[in-house]
């Protein structure tokens, strides 16, 4: 019975702890390709925003963590305007309708891409939502976190910066 | 006080020894010759499950519902339904089974995880005669972004009919052909369909739609309705 209980608040702690762990370093790979549509049809790839750190978001309209960071994510594009970093947010493996609904309701100044067949999703290999993806200028990812954040404070908008300040001074 | 201390340390002693034989289930008797069994979710039994079973009984179909988490006294995380004993659930098939009735097991998330490592165990006659409904199974091992998924081992499931309910909006939606290929992969038959509009666990959540808590109502219909469109007898 003790040893149950330990365990049962050993795993919620570290539950706890992986999120608190946020965002996970990765060693500079290769991102897969993306390939998605906006509302317009306009296409778009990840080579629209070469030379600017990403922010690639994949998210969806029902679910309630994913809506619960987008107002921060507005928050971070205002904050660091004129700054070279692009914010994406991919809607996973959900119709047009269903993203306009959502945004009728919420004003995002944001590129909003569509992947109504998950095929991004699959190649991204993502299996939560949100997932996010920072990819530093030369489009390689850099790091990742599964779960929601207050993407303009704390440790989100440090790891932004710190790819931000990877780059020339000019550029900067 | 001590007598008390050891009364109590018997009862639970005692409680355990049941449990070694069949899981605690809730029964809901019905004359028909359908029996559900409904294996909740790692998260535990929900109000709304407890009424479809009602439902499905005055309909006939006898149900008997069980929550994993509680029976052990496990805490509600996806990892505590792979520690539940594979026997146990054996012999509760088995029971089932013995009740002469045509049998489906109905299990939801993580809970597919010991379900299908029962049936694996079972002599193939008997794991023949089951039919599986697994509501957005998870059955991975390791899903990491960039990484392709890596799923659980799940030995033989040679001869089970499987069929699984994801509903749409769920991240799992996109992995659907990749799960119903690992079923395939360790023997079962699988197909699936796709719930629209509709969350995981969309009978218990916090923030439910319109819809969600109207279909929540209703799941008794839906079983029945996705057991008589798959077909198994």
């Amino acid at each position: 019975m003790k040893r149950l209980l330990t365990a049962w608040v050993m795993s919620l702690l570290l539950a706890g702890g992986a999120q608190a762990a946020g965002f996970e370093a990765r060693a500079s790979g290769p991102a897969p390709e993306l390939k998605a549509r906006d509302l317009n049809g306009v296409p778009g790839t990840l080579a629209d925003y070469r030379g600017k750190v990403v922010l690639l978001n994949f998210w969806a309209s029902w679910c309630p963590p994913c809506l619960r960071e987008m107002p921060s994510m507005e928050r971070l594009r205002v904050k660091l305007a004129g700054r070279p970093l692009a914010i994406v947010a991919l809607s996973s493996a959900e119709t047009p309708e269903e993203v306009k609904a959502y945004l009728s309701r919420m004003k995002l100044g944001f590129p909003i891409l569509l992947d109504p067949d998950g095929s991004n999703t699959q190649r991204w290999k993502v299996f939560a939502l949100p997932t996010t993806f920072l990819l530093d200028a030369e489009g390689r990812v850099r790091y990742v976190l599964t779960g929601p954040t207050e993407w303009d404070e704390g440790e989100a908008l440090r790891v932004i910066e710190s790819l931000l300040a990877e780059l020339p001074a000019h550029a900067k | 006080m001590r007598f008390f201390g050891f009364l109590l340390l018997g009862v639970w002693a005692c409680s355990f020894a049941v449990r070694a034989d069949l899981p605690d289930d809730q029964r809901f008797p019905a004359t028909g010759n359908q029996l559900l069994l409904w294996v909740a979710s790692e998260r535990g039994r929900a109000e709304s499950e407890v009424q479809a079973a009602q439902q499905l009984a005055a309909q006939g179909v006898e149900t008997w519902s069980l929550d994993l988490a509680s029976a052990y006294f496990l805490p509600q995380l996806p990892s505590s339904m792979d520690e539940v004993p594979v026997r146990d659930m054996a012999d509760w098939l088995r029971a089932a089974q013995a009740s002469g009735k045509q049998v489906t097991a109905v299990a939801v998330a993580r809970a597919a995880v010991p379900l299908l490592r029962a049936t694996a165990s079972l002599e193939p006659a008997e794991r023949q005669r089951l039919c599986v409904l697994l509501l957005y199974p998870n059955l991975y091992m390791t899903a990491e972004p960039l990484a392709a998924p890596d799923y659980l081992d799940l030995e033989t499931l040679a001869g089970l009919r499987v069929h699984v309910l994801q509903p749409r909006r769920s991240a799992a939606t996109p992995w659907l052909p990749g799960l119903l290929d690992h079923l395939a992969l360790h023997g079962a038959t699988a197909s699936a369909t796709v719930l629209e509009s509709l969350r995981e666990g969309y009978w218990a959540r916090e923030s439910p739609t319109e819809f969600e808590i109207a279909e929540s109502r209703r799941m008794d219909a839906m079983l029945l309705r996705e057991l008589n469109a798959w077909g198994c007898k």
